[in-house]
Parts: C-alpha cells; structure tokens; sequence
C-alpha cells in the first residue's frame, strides 16, 4: 500500500491526470466528497489531500510515501526529501517584485523591507545568494499591497503571467527561482517499498514525456 | 511558570512499562557490543562547545548551550562520536581500540515523526583501524544490532564518499558545480542534474547515482565508467565490504547506493544507513570517519554506527513487536503479616510481587490490580491460612 499526499486543487486535478495516463486506477481519488482519505483496495492506493504547505510534511515524517507539490512550498520548507520528477505542470517564477521605478537600482537600497508569504526562501536569497540583510515582513495574502502602501519596498512572491503586478503598477525585479510541480519522496519509503515507488516513477516519467511528445 | 507538568519542545517521558522495555533492548545492545570485545564508555554529557563547533561537525544552532562558572561556552551532548574521539585522542593507547556506547544525545531543531531532540543511541567505535575488514565487523555489528532489537524488517544502504570525489576530478568539476551537484544527488534530484552542462556519459554517470540500487550488479555497472583511481578504489573495497558480509548471510539486507554520499566534512570511506518500516527516518547511521581524530591532533582511522533506540522503540511498536506490561504480576494483600511472608516467599521464587501495605479489602485490591494491569490478586485472611 502506497500513501500518496496531493496538494488540494488544481495541482491535485492534474496530478490524477497524469497518473491514470500512466496507467492507475484514481477513481477513488476522483469521487467527489468530503472525505481527506480515499483510499482503493485494488490498486494498492492511498491518497491523501492536505493543504500545499503541509504536503512536505506528510512525506518528510514518513505518514505519506509519495507527494505531489510545488517547489516553492520545497524551498519555504526545507524538508529532508527526495525529489524524483519535475512534473512541468504548475510553472512559475519566483521573483522579487516591486516599482518599475527600483528596476536595476535593487542593490542601491540599504536594509530593504521585503514583504512576502515565504520568509525562508526571501532569507535565503537575500542572505545566501545577494549576501546582504533585509527586514522581512510575513504575510499572508495579497502581498502586492506591501509596496503600495509604504509597508516595504519590495515584494518577493510568485509570478505566473505577471498580470496582477502589472495592473497594480509593480514589476518583476529579479527572479529568485523557477517553479513547478514536483514529485517528492520519502527517504526510508524510498527503501522500504523500492518495488512499488520505482515502478511508478518510471511509470509517471514515461507518462510525461509522451505528453510532450503530443503537444 | 504555567506549564509546570509538561516537558519543554522536543523531550518526552517515559512511562512505566515503556521505561522497562527501552532498558531491556539497551541490556540486549549493551550485551551484543560486549561478546564482540567493545569496551562500553560513558561521558560526561556535557562538554565544551568548541568540541563540536570549532571543526564545523555541528551547526552551532544545533547545540543547547549555556556556561560554567568561569563563563566557558558548554553545550549538552550531541552525538558519540565525537566525545568518544576526543576521549581517545587523549590517552596513550595501543591500537585497534573497541568502545562502545548507550547515552542520551540532545539535538536542538526539527522533531516529529518520532524524532525527538532528546534521544537515546547506542554506538560502537573502532578506531586505529583500516581496510574492508574492519568497515565490514561495524556493519556486520550494526545489522546484529538491530535483528537483535527485534527489528527484522531491514535495510542498510551502503555508499562510499570517495567514489563522488574521485567523479569530480574525473569529470573536471568545478567545487561550485560540485556542491551543486552533491546536494541534487542527496536530494535524488535528477531535473538538477539534467540541467548541468555535462557530457552525456557523465550525465548518465551521475543519473544512475540517484537511481541504481543492489550490490553487486551495481558495482559491475559503475566500474567500467569510472578512470579515477580513487573512485574505482572505492568501488573495489565496497566489493571487499560485500564479500566480508555475504560470509555473514548478511547480505539479504543490503544494497549499494552510491548516492548516499554524506556530508564532506565528516566522513572519509565507507558510509552507511539503515531503515525499517513505520518510521520516517533512518534508525541507523555509520561510516568511517578517519579525519575527525585531526581536529584533536591525531591521525586515527576509525569506523563506527549508531542506532537509536528511541526510533527503534516507536518502530518496534508501530510494527506491534512490543508487549509492554508492569514490573509485578501478582500482588499479595489483606493480613499484612501473611501477606508480607507470603510476599517474601514469592520473590524467593522469583516471582515479581506488590505487597499492600495500606490495608486495601478484597474488593480495593481487586479494583487496584486491575487498574495497574496486575495478573494475579492474592488476598489472605489471617490465621485461617
């Protein structure tokens, strides 16, 4: 019995997609009801729907095998992992974003306020990658707000088609890293139930790249 | 202070039956470690922070710290190893030394899952030792280890630290691209390794890293891609380290994975871990460890595992593998001096036995012992018996 955490949503949608082309029975993952555990006898599944930040965490403590999630919540978390699969689905940038007017002058402001959902990813980058400090600002939603209230100056958030920055006066500054789903697995499971976690990495790869090859 | 009956983050008690179940699995380690000659150690538990901090062996924010009188920067025990290095490195002794270890190690950071940050380990060391023989007695020792706790479901990855360095002169790396490429590996992170600016063979090379695992066929596939002498020297003394184990019939709880490749600083060979089912994280964790004897002045080649017993205890449990029961299974009341002889004639016996001493009636002791979970109630009238 394989236990699989799916993030809740569209990614979750998808990711049963992709594993019925490549050949799983996810009825019951598809039944439409309230229940958090749907489980199948037949197929030897268990999946599991949790919120995306949680995912890393089912696999991380071994009560999931297998989870499907963005790396963003990979990056913010810092789990102990394996990360088999980049499944492509779910693509996005993760980028600092703030005034057009701060485009190529980022590094002329000192001690930054930077306002964002993912603390441990805007630390990293700031610290690790520009090496310098910042003031970061949690928050929770509608980070866009930050800048156009004064409360940072900039934003380091997730970046799909730019739309929402665009139509409220904000630019993407730099990007910290690239997005999508991945597939990630634990490390003892990885060993423990080899015979039935390989098989469906080969499965879902060969799944993926023939939908490549279709569009 | 509000929070007077709880235990801080990260630490548990533990209960009664539990407690006697965990003392009887470090009995039977403590037994195991002493038939192969390791001489059991005990440290102080508290030790200057400069011996796990000042070599990078530990990330400070890993430590619980606070000072001695003379404001000296302590911190509470982390691992055995390293306590067990310095104890070493600082007597005049003849080589090869066997010791051996059970004590609780303290870990500040992320718990759950039955990770705590209070653990217990038990852990052999042996050092001023070289060569596949000796790798092979810690493994061997180690997979004894746990088929002895009961732990039977098993798994022991093998890798060899030496086999990705040797890759990197190899495939002319760069120390950044390395690193990048060592955490992907660590990570089974294969959508990292494609996106480097390598040559196909060396591609693939690195692509099989992440993904083969077996024994001997593993082996066969890596050593004709490999020119590095280094990395084919790791190769062949984990064929030695195979062959040593197969003797053994150990070898049904082995596999080879060469992605399993540490962290740098720490371990020099031969690297291993080991798994169970229903705990998400390794139970087991060795190697060799040949340059953590310099940061003390001494070049002491040594091996050694650990595995926790507080890991083994969930698993054993979650596996349903372990009875827990009280100390006593028979509890002796009513007249308190034939009570009391008949007490002591029981515990003559052997037999472990509560005597009442506050006058319960047949009905309290009866209602007493079941909540206790005591078996047997005996309840004497005097001088009728």
């Amino acid at each position: 019995m394989l236990t699989i955490a799916l993030s809740k949503g569209r990614l979750a949608e998808q990711t049963l997609d992709l594993m019925e082309k490549a050949g799983y029975d996810v009825s019951a993952a598809r039944e439409k009801s309230r229940k958090l555990i749907l489980e199948d006898g037949k197929s030897g599944l268990r999946f599991i729907l949790a919120k995306p930040a949680d995912v890393p965490t089912y696999v991380e403590l071994g009560a999931a095998d297998i989870g499907v999630v963005g790396k963003d919540t990979l990056l913010e978390e810092g789990r102990q992992l394996y990360e088999v699969i980049d499944l492509g689905f779910g693509k996005c940038r993760m980028c600092v974003a703030g005034p057009a007017a701060l485009k190529d002058k980022l590094d002329d402001i000192p001690n930054k306020r930077v306002g964002t959902k993912y603390p441990n990813i805007t630390r990293n980058y700031f610290e690790g990658v520009k090496k310098e400090s910042v003031e970061i600002i949690k928050l929770n939603g509608s980070v866009e707000l930050a800048p156009l209230t004064g409360l940072a100056e900039v934003i380091v958030d997730i970046v799909e088609s730019g739309r929402t920055l665009y139509e409220n006066g904000l630019e993407v500054l730099e990007t910290v890293a690239d997005i999508s789903a991945r597939v990630v697995v634990n490390r003892v499971s990885m060993k423990m139930k080899e015979d039935e976690i390989k098989p469906m990495i080969s499965k879902l790869r060969q799944a993926l790249s023939e939908g490549e090859a279709n569009t | 202070m509000g929070n007077k009956f709880y235990t801080p983050d990260g630490f548990t008690d533990l209960i009664p039956g539990l407690c006697a179940c965990k003392r009887g699995l470090e009995n039977k380690l403590r037994a195991l470690y002493s038939l192969h000659g390791y001489d059991e150690i005990e440290t102080p538990g508290v030790e200057y922070c400069d011996l796990y901090t000042a070599s990078g062996f530990v990330p400070e924010e890993e430590l619980y710290k606070f000072t001695d009188s003379a404001g000296r920067l302590l911190c509470t025990r982390y691992d055995g190893t390293v306590p067990a290095v310095r104890f070493i490195a600082g007597r005049n002794e003849t080589f090869p030394v066997r010791i051996s270890y059970i004590e609780n190690m303290f870990r500040a950071g992320k718990t759950g899952g039955g990770k705590q940050s209070g653990f217990t380990q038990g852990g052999i060391e042996l050092m001023g030792a070289k060569g596949a023989g000796s790798d092979a007695e810690v493994l061997a020792i180690a997979i004894k280890s746990a088929l002895e706790l009961g732990l039977t479901d098993l798994q022991i990855s093998i890798g060899q630290v030496e086999f990705f360095a040797g890759l990197k002169r190899q495939m002319n790396l760069t120390d950044e691209q390395a690193q990048d490429i060592r955490e992907a590996i660590n990570r089974r992170d294969s959508v990292t390794i494609d996106k480097q600016s390598l040559s196909r063979e060396d591609r693939d090379i690195l692509l099989a890293m992440t993904e083969m695992s077996g024994t001997y066929d593993v082996l066969d596939y890596f050593l004709p891609k490999v020119t590095d002498e280094g990395a084919k020297g790791a190769l062949t003394e984990l064929k030695e380290i195979l062959d040593i184990l197969e003797k053994y019939g150990f070898l049904k709880y082995i596999t080879i994975d060469l992605g399993l490749i540490g962290s740098e600083e720490y371990y020099t060979g031969m690297i291993f871990k080991g798994f169970t089912y229903e705990v998400g994280f390794p139970i087991i964790s060795g190697g060799r460890y040949d340059d953590v004897s310099k940061a003390f002045g001494k070049d002491i080649s040594s091996v050694g595992f650990s595995i926790s017993l507080t890991l083994a205890l969930t698993a054993l449990i979650r596996q349903d593998k372990l009875v827990t029961s009280p100390a006593a299974s028979v509890i002796v009341g009513g007249d308190y001096e034939a009570a009391s002889a008949a007490v002591e004639a029981l515990r003559a016996e052997g037999t472990a036995a509560i005597l009442d001493t506050t006058g319960l009636s047949e009905d309290e002791l009866n209602s007493y012992a079941q909540a206790k979970g005591i078996e047997t109630v005996m309840y004497l009238n005097g001088g009728e018996d």
